[in-house]
């Protein structure tokens, strides 16, 4: 990430967040994602599903200019397109089952760095994963930690267990094109 | 004594010393309000100026340790717990996490930016910010 990162000269900050505290603090189960929040530290926009190009277009049917859009017009103007009824409505709050997985998740991140106990760090991986089967940070999270590929077949079946679901996670669909 | 490690709700981490001789997850007092901010007061277990009162003390502590299991009841915090390997993980329950989301007020956290600096939400205060969450897999 370092690499990338620091290839084009950034004004912002770029955090490490090995824990997913923020994912825990803001209801973040899936990136990309934003939220704004505004001089006041108020939130007016709930964490959303936000492309930052089109890239993967086909597959997520997302629009990535609408976000664009919208957040030029906050920035320039203060123009929300939600009101804080609405920004409360569409935030995701969180069960105690995937609050619970996010703990066992950073023990298996502790032990992984310790280096020395992988058995401890696949109980506690797989212990999350049980907790919370449909939460992405938590699925997709874990999929480079144990050498699986964040594009391959376990995604793949990530996704067919997610919509199979009901694709429960992020509620407001900025610029979904199919819905 | 065995060494053990624990995480915060924040994500930071402390290597602690956990007493065989008490409670199912010990450490001393010093370490706990170390890691956690709350601390044992006559009055009960107290963060900043709340306190929440403590029933059953000889269940929570021993006056040299406390005990982070029942730490966690009393105050209505998750804990997970791996007593083979001796690691603790401290976090919100849904419901406080919930209705904290309610009020739209947006939380601090510090982490380590790419430089290995810590840099804090709060350090931007009084600008529009747009928190963004991404990974370079």
């Amino acid at each position: 990430m370092r690499e990338w990162a620091t290839k084009e000269p950034m004004s912002m900050p770029i955090l490490i967040d090995k824990y997913h505290i923020v994912a825990d603090l803001y209801g973040i189960v899936n990136v990309p994602a934003a939220v704004w929040v505004d001089e006041d530290s108020k939130i007016v926009r709930p964490a959303d599903s936000v492309p930052g190009s089109d890239m993967f277009r086909s597959f997520t049917n997302v629009d990535s200019e609408v976000h664009h859009s919208l957040l030029r017009k906050w920035v320039r103007t203060g123009e929300r397109d939600l009101n804080d009824q609405q920004v409360r409505e569409f935030q995701v709050s969180p069960d105690q089952d995937l609050q619970l997985a996010r703990l066992h998740r950073r023990i298996a991140i502790a032990l992984r760095e310790s280096g020395t106990d992988a058995d401890g760090v696949s109980v506690h991986l797989a212990r999350a994963e049980e907790l919370a089967p449909l939460d992405w940070t938590i699925r997709r999270g874990n999929m480079p930690l144990v050498g699986a590929d964040p594009f391959g077949d376990e995604f793949f079946k990530f996704v067919g267990q997610w919509s199979q679901a009901g694709r429960p996670g992020f509620k407001l669909g900025t610029g979904r094109t199919d819905i | 004594m065995t060494v053990g490690l624990i995480i915060n709700q924040n994500g930071e981490t402390a290597s602690v010393e956990v007493a065989s001789n008490f409670g199912e997850f010990a450490i001393s007092l010093d370490d706990f309000a170390t890691i956690t901010g709350w601390q044992l007061k006559p009055e009960g277990l107290c963060i900043a100026e709340n306190c929440v009162p403590v029933r059953d003390a000889k269940m929570l502590t021993n006056h040299t340790h406390i005990d982070l299991i029942e730490f966690a009841r009393v105050t209505n915090q998750n804990i997970a717990v791996d007593q083979q390997r001796k690691v603790a993980a401290l976090g919100e329950q849904a419901d406080v996490r919930s209705e904290a989301m309610t009020t739209l007020d947006a939380p601090d956290f510090t982490l380590p930016d790419i430089h290995g600096r810590q840099v804090s939400f709060s350090d931007y205060n009084r600008r529009k910010r747009l928190l963004l969450a991404w990974s370079s897999w």
